[in-house]
C-alpha cells in the first residue's frame, strides 16, 4: 500500500510540483499583470506614435510625422513642457526642505509627536485625489476660504483672484507642498538612524545648535534628500490630477501640465482622437525624465554623504 | 497541456464566431418581453441635474412594460461624453442607446458606429408617424436613417429678469449687437455684473455671427467661410467688450466655472463680480438653468442671442437625437425603446420634455397641460419657439465637418482666450487672419 502510494507522481502532477514551475504559478498574477498593462501597453504606444490613429479607424503608420510636428510646429508642447519643468523645478525643492523642517520639528520624543505624524501624513494619502482637487478649487476661489482668511490679515487681497494668470500655477504648488507627508516620514525615520555619539562628540567639542545641524545632521541626511528629491521629481513631472481637476491648464494654457495636454490630444472634449501624437508626447516625457534623473544621479557625488 | 490549449482555442473561436453571428444577424423583428430573457440594457446621454432625474425617471417606467430589463444608465456632462464615447466605439462596447448630437451624426456613421434604423420604420417597430417628414430627415445620413430627434429647440439668450427688471431695463427678442453691448454696459456701470460672451467653449456665437453676415454654415471641408475682415468683426467685440470692462477678460472666466450650468455665473456666484447676467443657452435648458436659479431668488427671461442681425442668424435645431449603435446585441430591443421614448404619452410627462419640445406633434399636444404643471418654464420655452418658428429665423447649417473640433479646441479656443485677456497685444484684424489661415491648415492636414 505505501509503495503504491509513495509512486513518484508521473505527467502533469509532477510537472506542477517541479519547485521552479511552482515560482512561476505563484508569480503568474504579477507577470500577466506587468505583460498586460505594462509591457503590451508600452508597446502599442510605441508603435502608435509613429502613426496617424484616432482609435476608432485602424492606425496610419506616418513615421517621423508625429515628432517633427511636435519639435517644430506645436507651440502647446513648448508651453506645456515649461509649465511642467516651472512646477517641478519649484514644487519639488520646496516640498522637500518643508517635509524635512517639519521631520526636524517632530524629531523630538513626547507623547504628541504621534498624533501630529499621523496628522501630517494625512494629506499625502488622499492627495492625489479627486475629492482634494475639488476642495482646493473650492478654497481658492475669490470668496473662497483662502480669501476669507487672508482678507482678515491682508485687507486688499478680498476678492483676489487666484485663477488669474500668475497666481493660477502658483495654487498647484502650493497643493503639492501641501503633501509633504511621505517624504516628511522618510526623514523622520533617516533622522533616527544617524547615531547618537555623533551628537555627543559635538557636544564634547562645543559647537553650537546651528553647527550641529549643518555639519552633522545635514551631511547624514543628503542620502535621504537625495532619494525624496529623485522620487518626488518624477512625480512632479508625471502630476495630472491637480491640473485637470482644478484649473484644466487655464488661462491661457498658463497651469497645462505636460500630462493634461497630452491626455487632451488623447481624449479632446469635442473632436477626433489624436492617440498617435499623444503617443509620441508620452515618450518624449519618458526621455526627458530619464535625462532628468541621470542629471540627479550624476550630481549625486558632488553633494552626497556616502559612507 | 497542448490539449487544453487547443480546447480552449476551439471554444473562443466559436464563441467569436458565435458573437459575431448574433451581430449580423439584423434580422427586424419586434420585441417580445414575454419570450425574451433577462438583459442589461445600457443607455447613454449628456445632461444637467434635471435631466439626468427625469431620463432615469423614465428609464424605470420603461421597465413596467419590460421587467427583464436592468437598465445601465450613463449620465455624463457634454465635456466628458464625446470622449467617453470614442472610447468605448474603439472597444466595440457603446451602449445599446446613446444620444447623438446633429453636428456629429453624419462622423459617427461613416465610423460605421449607428444603426440605419429604416428597417424599423418601414416594419412599423418605430412609428414616426407624427413626426414632421423634415424632423425625420434631420438624422438621415445618404440613404439611411440613423437617429432619431427627440426635441426641438432654438439658441436663446436666457437672462437675469429680476436684475433688469429693478434696473427698468427691457430686453428685446431680436436684440441687436448694439442693444446687447449698450444693456452690458448699463448693467455693469450699475451693479458690476458683467457678461459672459465668445468664451471658446464652443463655436456657437462664431456660427451666429457669420451667419448673420449671410452664410449659413461656419466652415465648409476648406476652412472658414468667412474673410479674414469679417472674422476680425467678430473679435473686435471681444476686444472692445474686455476694454470696456462689461465683458468677463481670460482671468475672470478662469475663477468660474463656465461648464456646469449649475454653477454658470448667471446662477452661481456669490458677489456680482464673478456674476453675469445672461448666459448664450439653447431654449431647452431655460429649466435646468431656473432650478438653479430659483435658490437665489432669481426669476430667468428668455431672448435671442445678439446678433447683427437676428432673423438671419437664428435657426431651429433638431435638438438631440437617440440612436441605436453597432454594439448593441438586442436591436429589436434598443427599437422598442427608442419607439417608447418617442411616442409614449406617459414616458413623454416624465420626460418633462426637458430635452426640448417633442417632435411628435400628437405627443407634444397631448403633454402640454401635465408638462406645464410640472415645470413653470415649459410654456416659456413653446412660446420662444413658436416665436422663432414664425419667420425669425433661417434654415440651418449642415452637420460640422470631422476636423470641427480640433479647429475649435486648437484655434477658436486660442484665439478667444487672447483677445479676451485684459491688455492683450492681439488685434482684431491679427485674429481675424489667424483664424482664417490656421483652419485651414487644419482642415487641410484632415
Amino acid at each position: 500500500m505505501t509503495a503504491i502510494s509513495r509512486r513518484r507522481k508521473t505527467g502533469c502532477a509532477a510537472w506542477i510540483n517541479q519547485e521552479n514551475v511552482a515560482g512561476y504559478v505563484f508569480s503568474l498574477p504579477f507577470i500577466i499583470g506587468f505583460l498586460m498593462f505594462m509591457v503590451i501597453p508600452m508597446a502599442l504606444s510605441l508603435y502608435y506614435s509613429f502613426c496617424r490613429y484616432d482609435i476608432q479607424n485602424p492606425p496610419v503608420w506616418t513615421g517621423l510625422e508625429n515628432l517633427l510636428t511636435i519639435f517644430t510646429d506645436d507651440p502647446t508642447f513648448r508651453k506645456s513642457l515649461l509649465v511642467t519643468c516651472y512646477y517641478a523645478l519649484i514644487g519639488t525643492p520646496l516640498k522637500v526642505v518643508f517635509a524635512l523642517i517639519i521631520a526636524l520639528i517632530l524629531n523630538h520624543e513626547s507623547k504628541a509627536v504621534p498624533i501630529y505624524r499621523a496628522t501630517y501624513y494625512l494629506p499625502s494619502i488622499i492627495g492625489g485625489s479627486v475629492a482634494v482637487a475639488i476642495l482646493w478649487r473650492r478654497m481658492f476661489e475669490s470668496t473662497g476660504t483662502v480669501n476669507a482668511m487672508l482678507g482678515k490679515l491682508l485687507p486688499f487681497l478680498k476678492g483676489y483672484n487666484w485663477f488669474s494668470e500668475g497666481p493660477a500655477i502658483w495654487v498647484l504648488i502650493i497643493l503639492t507642498v501641501w503633501q509633504f507627508g511621505s517624504s516628511m516620514l522618510i526623514f523622520l525615520s533617516a533622522l533616527k538612524q544617524i547615531p547618537r555619539e555623533l551628537y555627543e562628540a559635538a557636544h564634547v567639542d562645543g559647537v553650537n545648535g546651528r553647527q550641529r545641524f549643518f555639519k552633522v545632521t545635514l551631511p547624514l541626511l543628503t542620502p535621504t534628500i537625495f532619494f525624496n528629491l529623485v522620487q518626488q521629481t518624477i512625480n512632479s513631472f508625471l502630476a495630472f490630477t491637480q491640473c485637470k481637476l482644478i484649473t484644466n491648464g487655464d488661462p491661457r494654457k498658463s497651469t497645462l501640465f505636460y500630462t493634461v495636454y497630452q491626455y487632451n490630444k488623447a481624449f479632446p472634449a469635442v473632436g477626433k482622437s489624436q492617440m498617435g501624437y499623444a503617443s509620441a508626447l508620452a515618450w518624449i516625457m519618458l526621455v526627458i525624465i530619464t535625462v532628468v534623473t541621470a542629471l540627479l544621479f550624476w550630481s549625486r557625488s558632488k553633494w552626497v554623504y556616502d559612507d | 497541456m497542448k490539449k487544453a490549449l487547443l480546447v480552449a482555442l476551439a471554444l473562443l473561436m466559436a464563441l467569436s464566431l458565435a458573437s459575431s453571428a448574433m451581430a449580423d444577424g439584423l434580422e427586424v423583428g419586434t420585441y417580445d418581453p414575454a419570450a425574451a430573457g433577462d438583459y442589461v440594457f445600457s443607455f447613454a446621454w449628456w445632461g444637467n441635474q434635471v435631466r439626468d432625474e427625469v431620463t432615469k425617471n423614465a428609464a424605470d417606467y420603461f421597465t413596467q412594460n419590460y421587467p427583464n430589463i436592468t437598465f445601465n444608465l450613463n449620465a455624463q456632462s457634454w465635456n466628458n461624453y464625446w470622449a467617453l464615447m470614442s472610447t468605448n466605439a474603439a472597444n466595440n462596447d457603446l451602449p445599446d442607446v446613446m444620444q447623438q448630437d446633429y453636428a456629429y451624426i453624419e462622423q459617427w456613421v461613416e465610423a460605421g458606429d449607428l444603426l440605419d434604423l429604416t428597417p424599423y420604420v418601414e416594419s412599423g417597430a418605430l412609428d414616426l408617424s407624427s413626426m414632421p417628414q423634415n424632423i425625420i430627415d434631420t438624422g438621415k445620413v445618404g440613404d439611411g436613417l440613423y437617429a432619431i430627434c427627440c426635441a426641438v429647440n432654438a439658441p436663446a439668450m436666457l437672462y437675469n429678469k429680476t436684475l433688469t427688471d429693478s434696473l427698468g431695463i427691457e430686453v428685446p427678442m431680436n436684440i441687436t449687437w448694439d442693444e446687447f453691448a449698450e444693456i452690458s454696459r448699463t448693467i455693469y456701470a450699475e451693479t458690476g455684473v458683467g457678461a459672459i460672451y465668445g468664451d471658446g467653449n464652443s463655436e456657437n456665437p462664431l456660427t451666429y455671427y457669420v451667419r448673420s453676415l449671410g452664410y449659413t454654415p461656419l466652415w465648409d471641408e476648406n476652412g472658414l467661410v468667412a474673410t479674414a475682415e469679417e472674422m476680425a468683426g467678430y473679435y473686435a467685440r471681444l476686444i472692445d467688450g474686455v476694454n470696456e470692462g462689461w465683458l468677463f477678460d481670460t482671468d475672470k472666466l478662469a475663477g468660474v466655472n463656465t461648464n456646469d450650468l449649475a454653477q454658470y455665473p448667471l446662477v452661481y456666484g456669490s458677489s456680482n463680480e464673478v456674476r453675469c447676467w445672461c448666459a448664450l443657452a439653447f431654449s431647452n435648458q431655460i429649466a435646468a438653468y431656473q432650478k438653479a436659479a430659483t435658490a437665489d431668488g432669481i426669476e430667468l427671461g428668455i431672448s435671442t442671442w445678439p446678433s447683427l442681425n437676428p432673423v438671419q442668424s437664428n435657426y431651429m435645431k433638431p435638438g438631440q437625437f437617440f440612436a441605436v449603435t453597432t454594439d448593441t446585441r438586442n436591436p429589436d430591443l434598443a427599437v422598442a425603446f427608442l419607439n417608447y421614448l418617442m411616442n409614449d404619452v406617459q414616458g413623454n410627462i416624465i420626460l418633462r420634455a426637458e430635452r426640448g419640445v417633442p417632435p411628435c406633434t400628437d405627443v407634444a399636444s397631448a403633454i402640454a397641460d401635465e408638462v406645464s404643471k410640472a415645470d413653470a418654464t415649459y410654456p416659456m420655452s413653446v412660446e420662444y419657439l413658436a416665436f422663432v418658428g414664425d419667420g425669425n429665423c433661417s434654415p440651418i447649417f449642415p452637420p460640422l465637418p470631422s476636423y470641427a473640433g480640433t479647429a475649435q479646441t486648437e484655434v477658436i479656443q486660442m484665439l478667444a482666450e487672447e483677445c479676451l485677456l485684459k491688455g492683450t497685444d492681439m488685434t482684431a484684424e491679427k485674429a481675424g487672419e489667424m483664424a482664417v489661415e490656421m483652419i485651414q491648415k487644419i482642415a487641410a492636414n484632415n
